[in-house]
């Protein structure tokens, strides 16, 4: 009780709030910033070519980080999304000499349940989300060496399913990296106009008054792991693609920058602040400081660092104490 | 009914059995099922030469295990063992004689190498409590930075520990047993004493049990929550340096796999990751089962990464299992 | 005044500009036992909160032995030598009974930042010898029942005694609502023996307990202390009339406004519902526009009764009913389905979405009225949302306001607005709906209650005072152990006096 009433007296005095716009557009400020330091330094930098090429590393980054969007929006978080877009890339490999373009929508499919199935864990189990995502982590990390005894699996047989995704250009621009931010612009007007809507952020604020108005949360829960699983598995397609092969570990290093990209965006951690496009902003920066580290000298080894500087320090940012009871 | 039903009603009796069988006793009987099992499977399980190596093997994920004990008590995670461990190495290895620079401090690298992750045990504490970010986001974030700088360290080949006195840490004996598992033994024997007998031991309990209550009785829990993470900072430290002598060099990839094992044993033995139950005694346990399965099923032939899967399962099953109970119908879980 | 151990002096304190104390002053004597009745809310619990330490005051002051002195965390007014005996109990169950006796403030149990376990379980057998208690200094709370954790709790709350120079003051807050026969008279032994060496503060809702062991009592109602009483002077009765009395009773709670349910169709049936440790055998019907009142202890059963009539926790046996039709109630999510709303006690977790708009939690249940297929009719959901913003007077500057940022009284509207614009609703279940409101927005929902009747809708009614549960219900069931004791009639002009219900309660 105490702990609730004092953040509400500054919210009473509103002095929160001009502090609460400035980081909720700190963002899209850095993202503009970046692009103009690089810029500088690099005045072909938004040249037509290396537009291109930064799009083209965009796709995956971006699918795995609206997918994880929608967990993190209902204040979960799932771990395992990176590993489980590599156990897609290896499903592919196998399966597209046997069943050819079947395997393009089978694979999105299963990994959908994966995601299902793990709501279902966090959801019936009621355990915290990062414990049974860090063993589902395991276990399709462990899945995906077993089925391809830990080797790269080219792909030759059947690529053309997937060489589209990254051959295709739309005005110039790749087809992959496009759909990846039509479906964000998609699902933000979706959170906007349902009617219904707004249910994923009510379950990162208050998810037991949402079910004590009769919203099923189990269900909820589990259908946004469910859609986590989905973009996993398309995001497996775009790696597969543009890698012309599957690896038990090809998206594993995803998974950082891809976290990243969420809080970096302004999706707090905390659950129900947040969107699709605050996600593709977060995307955008990671995608253009890594181009433009390289651009002001600094070597790639250091880009560990910054991905984990960056999560902890946009989560600090981002993270509603107020809500916050007892932290684990 | 009359009040004294809803007054005795104490929930879970028989549970707690349960639970103590389990948590205590059947850890045990699995160990030893697994041992016997193996002894038949394999001719080769139960020999001097494969019992020296299941004690290097065991000595390091022991070590990491027991530090991360101490924070899953509190009910909280640290992610970023494997980090910690690889800058550990990488700052032991350059600093001992090495095939890289001139640096030549001896057991000095030593400490080094072990208050690196003490640093970083710091760092995590202190950004989770002070800045009530959850611990395990924290850890995921300095766990990146702990591969980062050890990326850095390593410039793209291996140095190699050239000290012959600190080598032979790694590869001798002591009367047949090996010199690394005699520093695990004196690890877990200080790990015991800590959590038995130091504010920060007990108080962990009280913290993972029950924070409000402890927040209440006045305890500043902030410095013990912090001292935890130091603690299991420190033991990834020591693991960093200890796998180190083992292979004879400093990687970035030292820690590899160690944050999943080291999880796995942990909660096998019987630590609850809600907190406030379990124990360092219990982790040598769960770290022999892991070890003495990963040897024995390697000996008879089985696809090292089918382990792996079924550790994530173990993970799941085990935290599933231990809340089975707590459910409720209206209960935010996140 | 060199007698008097502890004295509070025009003690206030505000929770967002609710008054909670108002000008309380106190004082308790050397080995006195000094008795502190008063309803939900009265300000009982915040007195005890501030002076162990957990709140602090916004006007007044504390004095021990004549002395002012300020409790700013609990390790302070311990070291005055105040224990408190928590009503939910404050014990770490993953640890010892000897460490939750000394729980920060181990003392010479450890030395240097170690624990000397002999020393410790020493000390903690002397404390436990105090109560001559054969608990075991080693055992783990865990493995003790209720009773046993109360004794822990009051071998806690006598340590201070060595901690500090004064005698100790020892608060027991509810100390017997656990406790039961054997169990009861060992903690009144134990009181008579404590005020040998102590001052003894005795909070408990039965009055037959407070008046057999306190010397004194003190009457608190709605923040402000209305009376003291020795205990020579007065009887339950007089007691209970101090601490709900209220002037024009019958238009405060617009009994006027209460229709006559006769005839009406019934809305839910319930028969021989049970739920495992919590309540037997409970069967009612509510009828269309009637408003069931519910009255209980805490323990009484009534709140699990009333989460299950909406589908939040499972029953093991009976059935529920709604026209006609079985229900099998599985969650809440079955119960909105089919008309039934709940308005939680727990506004602030369970009533209101906190962080989204009083729109948004307005068309959180049943976004029908204001939806064009799954879309959202935004015109139509600012044109509704405002009309029940200006229907219910919420106070809020606009309907996009977060919620959070209301008083109490606005967002009980806010969530009395939810249920409202459903057209499913049939039936609501108000689980102390006027906690924590402030007079004038009392009287508000008390208003909403009879409109909701005239609406039809069922009402069941958990209240906070039992004055409240006359004057809304028709009928009202009085709940004791679980089961249901009494049933009375309370239609306009048959009202029960409390004292009849209180037979029932404990």
């Amino acid at each position: 009780m105490t702990a609730q009433t004092e953040p509400m007296a500054t919210r009473w005095l509103g002095d929160s709030s001009l502090k609460d716009r400035l980081i909720a557009a700190l963002p899209l400020i850095v993202l503009i910033a970046l692009v103009a330091v690089v810029s500088a330094q690099q005045p072909n930098f938004l040249g037509m070519s290396n537009v291109r090429g930064l799009l083209e590393g965009l796709a995956p980054i971006l699918l795995l980080a609206i997918g994880q969007t929608f967990v993190i929006l209902t204040g979960g978080i799932d771990l395992s999304f990176a590993v489980v877009s590599s156990l897609s890339t290896v499903l592919l490999a196998l399966w597209l000499p046997e069943i050819g373009p079947v395997a393009v929508v089978l694979v999105p499919l299963i990994t959908l349940g994966t995601g299902l199935l793990t709501g279902i864990v966090v959801a019936v189990a009621q355990v915290p989300s990062f414990i049974v995502t860090l063993g589902a982590m395991g276990l399709w990390s462990g899945v995906a060496l077993t089925l391809s005894s830990a080797s790269t699996i080219r792909i030759s047989e059947g690529y053309q399913a997937i060489g589209w995704i990254t051959d295709m250009r739309i005005a110039g621009l790749p087809v992959s990296a496009l759909i990846a931010i039509a479906l964000a612009v998609i699902a933000a007007v979706a959170f906007k106009t349902l009617s219904r809507g707004r249910t994923l952020h009510a379950m990162g604020l208050a998810e037991k008054a949402l079910l004590m108005s009769g919203n099923s949360t189990r269900m909820i829960r589990i259908a946004a792991f469910g859609m986590c699983g989905l973009f996993s598995g398309l995001a497996g397609l775009v790696l597969a693609s543009s890698q012309y092969s599957g690896g038990p570990t090809l998206g594993d290093t995803l998974m950082l920058p891809a976290i990243a990209a969420v809080v970096i965006g302004g999706n707090a951690i905390t659950g129900g602040v947040g969107g699709p496009m605050k996600t593709l902003v977060g995307a955008l920066i990671i995608i253009v400081l890594r181009v433009g580290l390289s651009a002001i000298g600094v070597p790639a080894a250091y880009e560990q660092i910054v991905y984990g500087a960056i999560i902890v320090g946009a989560v600090v940012l981002t993270i509603d104490r107020s809500r916050l009871g007892i932290v684990k | 009914m009359s009040r004294s039903d809803l007054v005795s009603s104490a929930p879970g009796v028989d549970l707690r059995k349960i639970q103590r069988l389990f948590g205590t006793g059947g850890p045990l009987v699995a160990l030893v099922v697994l041992v016997a099992f193996f002894s038949l499977a394999s001719s080769t399980f139960f020999t001097l030469g494969n019992g020296s190596s299941l004690l290097t093997q065991l000595s390091i994920l022991l070590v990491v295990a027991i530090g991360l004990t101490f924070v899953i008590i509190l009910g909280s995670l640290d992610l970023s063992i494997e980090g910690v461990m690889a800058s550990s190495s990488l700052v032991f290895v350059l600093l001992a004689a090495n095939d890289r620079n001139d640096s030549d401090l001896g057991f000095l690298a030593v400490i080094a190498g072990v208050l690196t992750g003490s640093l970083f045990g710091l760092l995590n504490g202190v950004l989770h409590v002070h800045l009530k970010i959850p611990s395990f986001m924290v850890t995921l974030g300095t766990g990146a930075i702990g591969i980062g700088i050890a990326t850095v360290l390593f410039g793209g080949r291996a140095p190699r520990l050239m000290d012959d006195s600190l080598r032979d840490l790694g590869f001798g004996s002591l009367g047949g047993i090996p010199k690394l598992a005699i520093i695990a033994v004196i690890v877990l024997t200080i790990a015991l004493l800590v959590q038995r007998f130091t504010r920060v031991g007990r108080y962990g309990y009280a913290i993972g049990g029950d924070e409000q209550v402890m927040k209440l009785s006045g305890v500043n829990i902030n410095r013990y929550k912090v001292l935890s993470f130091v603690l299991t900072g420190t033991a990834s430290g020591i693991a960093g340096v200890m796998a180190a002598l083992q292979l004879g060099v400093g990687d970035v990839t030292i820690g590899g796999g160690y944050l999943f094992t080291a999880i796995t044993a942990v909660v096998l033995g019987g630590t609850a990751l809600v907190g406030g139950i379990g124990g360092v005694g219990r982790t040598l346990v769960g770290a022999a089962i892991i070890t003495v399965l990963a040897n024995g099923l390697i000996l008879i032939g089985v696809n090292p990464y089918v382990q792996v899967a079924v550790q994530g399962l173990v993970i799941v099953l085990a935290v599933a299992v231990t809340g089975w109970s707590l459910r409720k119908r209206v209960r935010a879980i996140k | 005044m060199n007698d008097v151990v502890l004295e509070v002096r025009n003690l206030r304190k505000e929770f967002r500009g609710v008054v909670a104390l108002d000008d309380i002053s106190f004082e308790v004597r050397r080995h006195e036992v000094v008795g502190l009745i008063g309803e939900n809310g009265a300000g009982k619990s915040t007195l005890l909160k501030i002076l162990s330490g957990v709140y602090q005051p916004d006007g007044g002051e504390i004095l021990r032995m004549g002395q002012t002195v300020s409790f700013k965390t609990a390790g302070d007014s311990a070291a005055a030598g105040i224990g408190m005996v928590h009503q939910e109990q404050s014990l770490v169950t993953s640890v010892s009974v000897a460490e939750n006796i000394f729980l920060g403030e181990e003392g010479r149990g450890v030395r240097g930042g170690v624990f000397r376990w002999g020393e410790l379980r020493r000390m903690a057998q002397a404390q436990l010898d105090k109560i001559k208690s054969p608990i075991l200094p080693k055992a783990k709370v865990e493995s003790l029942t209720f009773a046993e954790r109360q004794m822990v709790e009051l071998a806690k709350a006598l340590s201070v005694e060595e901690r500090a120079e004064n005698e100790p003051v020892i608060v027991l807050d509810e100390p017997t609502s656990v406790l039961e026969g054997d169990e009861l008279e060992v903690l009144f032994e134990q009181i008579e023996r404590l005020r040998k060496f102590a001052s003894i503060i005795f909070v408990s809702h039965r009055l037959d307990e407070v008046l057999r062991i306190s010397d004194r009592v003190y009457v608190f109602k709605d923040g402000q202390q209305v009376a003291v009483r020795n205990r020579n002077e007065v009887d339950t009765d007089e007691l209970h009339r101090l601490m709900v009395g209220r002037e024009s009773t019958s238009e405060f709670y617009h009994e006027g406004a209460q229709l006559s349910v006769e005839g009406n169709p019934v809305l839910l049936e319930v028969s021989g519902l049970s739920k495992h440790k919590a309540f037997e055998d409970v069967s009612f019907a509510l009828r269309a526009g009637e408003v069931v009142g519910i009255a209980g202890v805490l323990g009484s059963g009534r709140e699990e009764l009333s989460r299950v009539l909406f589908g939040a926790e499972p029953f093991s046996s009976g059935t529920i009913e709604l026209d006609g039709r079985g229900l099998p109630l599985r969650s809440p999510v079955e119960a909105v389905k089919v008309g039934i709303g709940y308005i939680p006690a727990e506004r602030r977790i369970e009533g209101v979405a906190q962080g989204m708009s009083v729109q948004e939690n307005i068309f959180l249940a049943d976004p029908s009225t204001v939806s064009r297929g799954p879309f959202l009719d935004a015109r139509k959901a600012a044109a509704e949302a405002d009309r029940w913003v200006k229907g219910l007077k919420i106070k809020t500057p606009n309907r996009q306001t977060d919620v959070a940022n209301l008083s109490g009284g606005n967002q009980q509207k806010v969530v009395l607005a939810k249920w409202l614009s459903s057209p499913r609703l049939r039936v609501l279940i108000l689980d102390h709906p006027t906690r924590g409101l402030d007079v004038g927005a009392k009287e508000d929902v008390y208003r909403f209650i009879r409109e909701l009747c005239a609406r039809g809708i069922g009402v069941v009614l958990l209240a906070d005072t039992l004055e409240e549960t006359i004057a809304l219900s028709h009928t009202i069931l009085v709940m004791r152990d679980g089961v249901v004791q009494n049933r009375f009639d309370a239609h306009p002009g048959n009202k029960p006096k409390p004292v009849d219900l209180v037979e029932g309660m404990v």
